[in-house]
Parts: C-alpha cells; sequence; structure tokens
C-alpha cells in the first residue's frame, strides 16, 4: 500500500510492476536530460541583451533538432512497446477470477472447479481492528495462490469502475456489457490493496480491492473453507 | 593614439558557442547521474531483494504476525 509522502510507485509485487518501475526511471531520465538542457537555455537566453536579428535560417540548426528529438522518441518507444506487448501476453493461467463491479462493493467468483462467490465490502472507519488501513480494508478478501499466473475477467453489473492494484502492476476498466481480461503473478506472498479508478458515483472512494497472495496449499484450505460456508 | 576597434559582431554566436556545449554537457551528466544513482541501485535492489527472498519463511513470519485472513497464525 502506498505510505505517507510517498512520491513514487508502491514496491512491485509482480514481475509486470518491476519492469514498469524500470521503466518509468528510463523515462524519467529523459524527462532530467531534456529539463536541464531546456532551463540551462533559458536562463543563458534570459541572462544576456545581445539578440541577433538577421537569422533567416539554418539547415544544420534544423537538421540536429529534428534528429534528436526523433531519436530521443525512438529511444523511449522501443522498451515502452516491448513492456505494451509484455503485458497482453497471457500464458496458461492456473486460475481464472472473475471480478464484478458494483456500486459499491466488488464481487468475485471463482468458477474453474467449484461455484464458489462472495462479496467484498470496504470495512467501515469506525469497524477498523488496532492495525487496519483506513479505506482499504475489505470484508473478504480475493485470495489467490502466489507465483502462480492468475487470470482476472472484470466486467460491471451498473456503471463503470475500474479494478486496479497498483502494486501489482493491474488497472483494468469494469465496464457494463463488456468482459475485460487480463493476468498477473504475484512474485511473493502478502496482501496488496487498490481502489476503484473509475468514478462511479457517490461511495466510488470507498470500494477498495484487496488481494491476499499464500501458497498454494493455503489458497485450496480457505477455497474449501468457503465453499463449506456458502 | 586611436584604441583598436572593439569586436562589435558575433556577439551572440560567441555566447552561444560557449554555453552550448556547456547545456549540453550537463544535461548529459544529469541523466547519466540519475542512471548510476537511482536507475541501476533500483534493479540491483530488486534483483538482491529476490536472489536471497525466501517465501516460506516470509509467509510464516506474517502469518504469525496476523496479516493474512486466510491463514490464521499456528495455534489459533
Amino acid at each position: 500500500m502506498a505510505h505517507p509522502s510517498q512520491l513514487g510507485f508502491q514496491d512491485a509485487a509482480s514481475p509486470v510492476m518491476e519492469e514498469l518501475l524500470h521503466f518509468h526511471d528510463h523515462a524519467l531520465m529523459i524527462v532530467f536530460l531534456i529539463s536541464t538542457l531546456v532551463l540551462y537555455i533559458i536562463v543563458a537566453m534570459v541572462t544576456t541583451k545581445l539578440t541577433n536579428k538577421f537569422i533567416l535560417d539554418s539547415q544544420e540548426i534544423e537538421i540536429i533538432w529534428t534528429l534528436l528529438p526523433a531519436i530521443i522518441l525512438i529511444l523511449i518507444a522501443l522498451p515502452s512497446l516491448r513492456i505494451l506487448y509484455l503485458m497482453d501476453e497471457i500464458n496458461d493461467p492456473h486460475l481464472t477470477i472473475k471480478a464484478m463491479g458494483h456500486q459499491w462493493y466488488w464481487s468475485y467468483e471463482y468458477t474453474d472447479y467449484e461455484d464458489l462467490g462472495f462479496d467484498s465490502y470496504m470495512i467501515p472507519t469506525q469497524d477498523l481492528a488496532p492495525g487496519q488501513f483506513r479505506l482499504l480494508e475489505a470484508d473478504h478478501r480475493m485470495v489467490v495462490p502466489v507465483e502462480s499466473p492468475i487470470r482476472i475477467l472484470i466486467s460491471a453489473e451498473d456503471v463503470l469502475h475500474s479494478w486496479a492494484v497498483p502494486s501489482l502492476g493491474v488497472k483494468m476498466d469494469a465496464v457494463p456489457g463488456r468482459l475485460n481480461q487480463t493476468a498477473f503473478i504475484a512474485s511473493r506472498p502478502g496482501v496488496f490493496y487498490g481502489q476503484c479508478s473509475e468514478i462511479c458515483g457517490a461511495n466510488h472512494s470507498f470500494m477498495p480491492i484487496v488481494v491476499e497472495a499464500v501458497p498454494l496449499e493455503h489458497f485450496e484450505n480457505w477455497s474449501s473453507l468457503m465453499l463449506e460456508d456458502a | 593614439m586611436s584604441l583598436p576597434k572593439p569586436m562589435m559582431r558575433g556577439l551572440l554566436a560567441k555566447r552561444l558557442r560557449f554555453h552550448l556545449p556547456i547545456a549540453f554537457t550537463l544535461a548529459l551528466t544529469a541523466a547519466i547521474a540519475f542512471k548510476y544513482t537511482v536507475t541501476e541501485p533500483k534493479k540491483q535492489a530488486y534483483a538482491d531483494f529476490y536472489k536471497q527472498y525466501d517465501a516460506v519463511k516470509e509467509f510464516n513470519a506474517m502469518r504469525e504476525a496476523g496479516i493474512f485472513e486466510s491463514v490464521q497464525p499456528t495455534g489459533k
């Protein structure tokens, strides 16, 4: 989850998010390069009274300030497209979960083997236990096995929502009447938080997503228990 | 006695010839500094983290701390 006064991304918990982090650093490096150059030139230009009113054209400078930006754009585009196609690969998922957005909660369905489904409502602030996070905790978490490719099918029952978990590098719109697909692998066990990312009404800020990644045997125990309780 | 004629042309060009190489050098330095103080250490930090990472040990520690809801601490 995010922590106070945080500036950068949350720590990556999936291989895709690690790639996104490194790409962001690469793009930011280029941003600093261009910003430093432009800022220096601006300061140099405003701190002089010298002018040249007689420049008409210059083929050399035109070539330079066309080629250099083109090269920079290619240096940004190549890793960007690489990650874009990487994110689209869904290789043999071990599990498929359906996440449905409602006003104002998520529901999860695990229908690969049995019919397991449950709703996930935010825990109100007054009901939080000590150590729990305000506006982020949910009564039922989406439990997944760690280090397994998980396919998520996302849709909505009423208005637009968006299923997002920043530390897993996942965000996908939940559109009524449409089934969107995304996938992730949780690289390590833990609890990962997200929030609805598409305005959906009064309680848009109060329908969080909590993903709990545990070893496979514990996931199987949990799903058996949930089926018994249902 | 007459003074030598001062240079009256090309003053802006001279200023640009002085400052533009410095600008490009500074920009490249900023980019390289960012790469080797932020980008590379971050990649190395992630690589080092997972090199020594024991998922079972970390899971058990989190379990005993009561972080999970699907798994209770041993003894509960």
